[in-house]
């Protein structure tokens, strides 16, 4: 008998303008010990669905369906099924301890004494794989790191003892590293306890590495449904197709497009002549727009970065990558100009310059399009007030200067409308607010608004993180494009290695805030250096179940040993499989081999035996 | 999300109903005393104490005065000193907070430690100091509640400022080289218009509270002018033996106080939604 | 939190010495002279004048009242020779208390209550009931309150009395006069505050692992709901504890607001003052207490001052 039976559950929600049918005769169903899998992409309605079953939606949302059963039992929350949310930290109450809110699930699911519930909520926590259960249970959710959370909340799901628990997106909100821990632990959690699990995500990786059937929704219906094995090799559906495709990144490869039009980036792009020169031989041939030395900016409690130098070329693309919270955003905004370094400089065009030269020369594109934009300004006005700045700092073309204010206006708007249309939206669209576009549209206009004033370089802060992958990709294109025409640099910063690898020519590794790895980006993805980008790219599960099943968690004593040293020695080493004495102890050099630098004493001429002239360094790991 | 003044009102029945009663409460305030035979402050022996009738729709006084020449004619120095002193709160107060939020460091620390020790006395005892060594009026009545008024809407204006520096947007403009005051005035505190909004219309009630307090006290309007507040507080000497002579000014106050809460709490649903 | 505790009292103290320097010049600038009444002959209101060394430079005479001031002498009322300020405080403080810790405590429940009836009920009449019931609240006055109280309650029904503190029953109408506005406020803030927290996620995932509504709204949702209303509630309750001018006075109430407006009247230069700054302190103790307990309940600011402290 199956453990979740869902027949024809349509969902449809009644707003003061209209109603609108989010999910439509949906039907599936979860095997006793199974691990089965939703995947879609955001808006597929497929947590919609979900809330359905657990009966947690609002009272504006009509549920119907001709059976919805647990264990033959209609589904009772916190009985015979639970829930694991996306944002650990939004789901847990925030001035609750940890402790109380796991104990209280404890004592309603058993009906026990609070000492009893308190001990079995020790319990769950060991079983959750939290070190040190005691402290924990006596602090608040902020104090604990995004992975643990999500343990506890798992915890709490099992704390029900349920015959079945939904886990909806439960690692989206976690780095690739943390992801894979908490994928195994939910594979532990299913095998020790006998329980069934229906995993929803967006990510087709994870789907991969985890499920047995899987079904696959688009805009409220299920469109295939199947055995993982066929859906993934052998998909029958034009639109399981299509997200297949975008999983594995098949966006139209511009880099070769790009330097054969216009042969100024990446010589070696396809691995010929020059190779072993590299870093030297560029900077000769290559203008270097803007350069970072041993920038540093500290913070007490979030993200700050520490001894810094890269450097960005004319024309290239160069991504960052790394976790949440390793100083990527803080990195961006000291390279725009908008925070400043606490040590160090950053030279553009090889000189010190003065923050008023600066501005307009480096924008940026943000993660987040509904944030970019100001909602009181309309798509025109954001970007007249762009060119209105430009005018003002004397950056705008001479003959503007001259005009009148009304006649700059409508040239203003000329160059407005002009450039909307280059982003692929109509003149119609000035006159509108931010609130009526879609999330894809705001990017056009946040990209048409970092672009009206002609910049060298562009940040991309995780730009394309909050869109869906079809909308993402062709986003994508779209900064490409310009770059094609435009010749500007990009410091793409992403958290996603696939587009990472498949639009830059050089990637830095972010940890801790610190720049662990660099180098071109062909040869850091196919050969790892540092012990964290190779755990980096080991994590993320591909849209493969064969490949995927394989995930390797590291270490998963997370910020055990790294915790009580904090501030000394390489930030990674608390993780690391390979770290040594000295490692907890000194911070490693920046050891430079031709192109690539890496940050680790594995590469260090102390710690790894001295070498001779002509070495050629190889990877360690 | 954008909306306009009209369209809100027109689709919000609380906030239209609000609109309405308070039009026509600044409607009779301006005519009564224009267009009505009597006068607020003519006094007639003969006519001492009537209860209501069709000359005398609210009655006379125990001087003779018609009262509902007098009523309205004291909702109009309410309505006056309530939103004069909330007008002068709001601007106050926005551009304090505003400036403090945005500078943000050393300044907003010394400005809104000025502004904790402004409003840590409570805005009673200004007005009523005020209002002993400048005399009573309507004038220190105004000052009295703007010493210590503005503190909140600084507040406020500083909190949603401080937020709104933080956004994606604002940087996106410093990195454009959009100046700093045009950032401030023509990116920021639009967005921030919400909430300085309903408090800027819950100052009015607060206004009017206030003064009709004191003038109940005796240290408010001075005569032969008249607020609601002192109206109510000469009939109190007889209220067991006139009682329409309190209630009829109570009603008008309550009604005007009702009439701007509808609307405040109807732009504060609009706002938080 | 000892850091922030030292800014705030340091920040009170300043607000002290502010609120003394202005009463005590503002009060000296009233035009009149607390003798200066009737045929009282001019050498007579000089010698007087002299006797109180009211004659003296304002600032030598504001040395004097500050350095009095550290050694908690208030000076002698100027209508009643007999009698010190501080007794005066001492007879009057009482009883204001008490009637404003009834009120605030009536506020608090009263409010609270309504306003989880009014974020949770289904029912819309409830709802709207509560709204528009609050709204009439916050829109009377509390004199007028009062008064109409006193009308029906007292003077036509005659159920309760109608002056003094004698027993229980003389607490019932100054009480609910006073405590209408802020229980309108806190049932209209926690209304809004708890349906705002009853839409977030963590609400959500108690339902799912199975709480009902009344436990997630007395153990989860109502902590993070209230901390906004003790932003009103500190100075609201700074305002009851230092007495209700005109309610005071409507029912005949020994307590310091009427001793208040009663100096007012007289021009009782020590009185006044001596009642402002009492007032002020009280006022600034409150919400000093207030702002400190609303750091206290949030664990982040809590645990950040303890990591500091060390």
């Amino acid at each position: 008998m199956s453990v979740l039976e869902v027949r024809n559950l349509n969902v449809q929600y009644h707003t003061e303008q209209a109603i609108c049918q989010a999910v439509r005769g949906v039907s599936f169903s979860v095997e006793k010990g199974e691990i089965a899998g939703i995947v879609g992409e955001s808006g597929s309605g497929k947590s919609t669905a979900m809330r359905a079953v657990m009966g947690l939606l609002k009272s504006n949302a009509r549920v119907t369906a001709d059976e919805i059963r647990v264990s033959g039992e209609s589904p009772r929350p916190g009985r015979n099924i639970a829930m694991i949310f996306q944002d650990s930290l939004s789901c847990l109450n925030p001035s609750v301890r940890i402790g109380r809110q796991i104990a209280e699930t404890v004592r309603v699911r058993e009906g026990c004494t609070w000492r009893e519930a308190k001990k079995r909520a020790l319990e769950l926590l060991d079983l959750v794989g939290i070190r040190q259960p005691r402290i924990r249970m006596r602090q608040y959710p902020f104090e604990l790191s995004g992975g643990m959370r999500q343990r506890v909340v798992s915890a709490i799901a099992l704390a029900c003892r349920p015959d079945l628990i939904i886990a909806d997106e439960p690692t989206t909100a976690l780095d690739a590293a943390v992801q894979a821990q908490i994928l195994l632990l939910l594979r532990r959690i299913v095998r020790e306890t006998g329980t069934s699990l229906l995993l929803v995500s967006h990510d087709l990786g994870v789907i991969a590495s985890m499920c047995g059937s899987v079904y696959v929704m688009h805009s409220g219906e299920i469109v295939e449904s199947g055995c993982a094995e066929d859906i993934f090799y052998a998909p029958r559906e034009e639109y399981t197709r299509k997200l297949l495709e975008s999983a594995a990144g098949k966006v139209p490869d511009m880099r070769r497009s790009r330097s054969k039009g216009r042969n100024r980036t990446n010589a070696g792009e396809d691995g010929n002549r020059n190779e072993s020169a590299d870093g030297r031989a560029r900077t000769g041939e290559e203008k270097i727009l803007v350069s970072l030395e041993n920038v540093t900016r500290e913070y007490d409690s979030h993200e700050g970065v520490r001894d810094i130098s890269l450097t960005l070329e004319e024309g290239e693309t160069y991504a960052l990558v790394g976790e949440s919270g390793s100083g990527k955003t803080t990195l961006a905004r000291i390279l725009s100009g908008i925070l400043k370094p606490d040590g160090g400089s950053v030279l553009y065009r090889g000189r010190e310059a003065a923050e008023r030269e600066r501005t307009g020369k480096i924008q940026m594109v943000f993660q987040d399009p509904a944030a970019s934009l100001n909602p009181c300004l309309t798509a025109g006005q954001t970007l007249e007030e762009a060119l209105r700045a430009a005018d003002k700092s004397g950056e705008g073309r001479e003959t503007i200067k001259k005009k009148s204010s009304h006649e700059k206006r409508q040239i203003w708007r000329e160059k407005a409308s002009v450039m909307l249309e280059q982003v692929g939206l109509s003149e119609e669209d000035m006159g509108k607010y931010p609130g009526s576009f879609s999330g894809g549209q705001r990017q056009r206009i946040a990209i048409a608004r970092a672009l009206i004033n002609g910049p060298e370089l562009l940040i991309c802060d995780e730009a394309l993180s909050s869109l869906d992958a079809v909308t993402g990709s062709r986003i994508l294109e779209l900064l490409l494009r310009f770059q094609r025409e435009r010749g500007i640099s990009i410091l793409f910063i992403s958290h996603d290695l696939h587009t990472v690898r498949q639009v830059s020519s050089r990637v830095g590794v972010l940890y801790g805030g610190r720049l662990v790895e660099s180098g071109r980006t062909k040869e850091v993805c196919s050969d790892p250096w540092h012990p964290y980008t190779r755990q980096l790219l080991e994590a993320v599960p591909e849209a493969d179940p064969v490949r995927a099943r394989k995930i390797r968690a590291s270490h998963v004593q997370e910020q055990d040993r790294g915790e009580k040293k904090a501030g000394r020695g390489c930030p990674f080493a608390g993780q690391c499989g390979y770290a040594m004495d000295c490692c907890f102890e000194e911070t490693p050099g920046n050891y430079s081999f031709g192109g690539r630098m890496v940050s680790c004493f594995l590469y260090s001429q102390e710690h790894s035996g001295r070498r001779g002239e002509g070495y050629t360094m190889t990877s360690q790991i | 999300m954008r909306e306009t003044v009209c369209q809100f009102i027109r689709k919000d029945r609380q906030a239209a109903a609000g609109c309405i009663i308070l039009g026509v409460w600044i409607l009779l305030a301006v005519l009564v005393p224009l267009f009505w035979p009597f006068s607020y402050s003519e006094q007639n022996a003969q006519i001492q104490n009537q209860s209501m009738s069709l000359v005398h729709w609210f009655g006379t006084d125990k001087f003779g005065r018609d009262l509902f020449a007098r009523v309205w004619f004291g909702a109009g120095i309410s309505l006056l000193i309530g939103m004069t002193s909330a007008l002068l709160n709001g601007v106050i107060g926005i551009l304090y907070g505003a400036v403090s939020g945005y500078l943000g460091r050393g300044t907003d620390l010394v400005m809104m430690r000025i502004a904790d020790v402004v409003c840590s006395i409570p805005s009673m005892l200004y007005v009523i100091l005020l209002t002993l060594v400048m005399g009573a009026g309507v004038k220190s009545m105004i000052l009295g509640l703007c010493v210590a008024g503005w503190a909140d809407m600084a507040r406020i204006t500083r909190g949603e400022i401080i937020r709104l520096k933080g956004t994606d947007f604002a940087c996106a403009a410093r990195m454009e080289g959009i100046s700093p005051v045009r950032i401030l005035f023509r990116h920021l505190l639009p967005n921030a218009a919400g909430p300085v909004l309903v408090n800027l219309i819950f100052l009015i009630p607060q206004g009017i509270f206030t003064e009709a307090f004191l003038s109940f006290l005796g240290v408010g309007i001075p005569a032969p002018a008249a607020s609601l507040g002192t109206i109510i507080q000469e009939a109190r000497s007889q209220m067991l033996l006139y009682p329409y002579q309190m209630v009829c000014p109570l009603l008008v106050l309550c009604v005007m106080m009702l009439a701007l809460n509808m609307i405040g709490t109807a732009l504060e649903k609009k706002v938080k939604a | 939190m000892l850091r922030y505790t030292w800014k705030r009292l340091l920040t009170g103290l300043l607000a002290l010495f502010v609120l003394v320097c202005v009463t005590f010049f503002l009060v000296r600038l009233m035009p009149g002279s607390p003798f200066q009444r009737g045929a009282v002959s001019e050498q007579v209101v000089e010698a007087i004048e002299q006797e109180y060394g009211l004659d003296r430079p304002l600032t030598e005479q504001f040395a004097v009242y500050l350095g009095n001031l550290l050694r908690g002498d208030l000076g002698v009322s100027y209508e009643d020779p007999g009698t010190r300020v501080t007794d005066i405080i001492a007879r009057t403080w009482p009883v204001t208390a008490t009637l404003g810790i009834l009120v605030l405590a009536a506020a608090i429940l009263v409010g609270t209550a309504l306003g989880i009836l009014m974020a949770v009920s289904r029912r819309k009449a409830v709802r709207e009931v509560i709204s528009a019931g609050g709204m009439l609240a916050a829109g009377i006055p509390s004199f007028a309150a009062a008064i109409l109280l006193l009308l029906v309650f007292s003077v036509r029904l005659k159920w309760f009395p109608a002056s003094g503190l004698l027993s229980p029953a003389h607490y019932v109408l100054p009480v609910t006069a006073l405590a209408l506005y802020p229980t309108a406020v806190i049932a209209r803030m926690t209304g809004n505050t708890l349906a705002a927290e009853m839409e977030k996620e963590y609400v959500l995932f108690a339902r799912a692992k199975g709480l009902g509504t009344g436990r997630i709204i007395f153990t989860h949702a109502l902590k993070n709901a209230w901390r906004p209303v003790l932003n009103y509630v500190g100075p609201a309750s700074a305002y009851l504890l230092t007495g209700s001018f005109v309610v005071e006075s409507i029912f005949t109430i020994p307590g310091m607001g009427r001793e208040f407006v009663g100096s007012i009247t007289n021009r009782d230069y020590t009185l006044i003052m001596g009642l402002t700054v009492f007032m002020g302190t009280v006022v600034i103790l409150v919400n000093l207490i207030t702002d400190l307990l609303g750091a206290y309940l949030d664990p982040a600011s809590r645990r950040a001052y303890r990591r500091a402290d060390r």
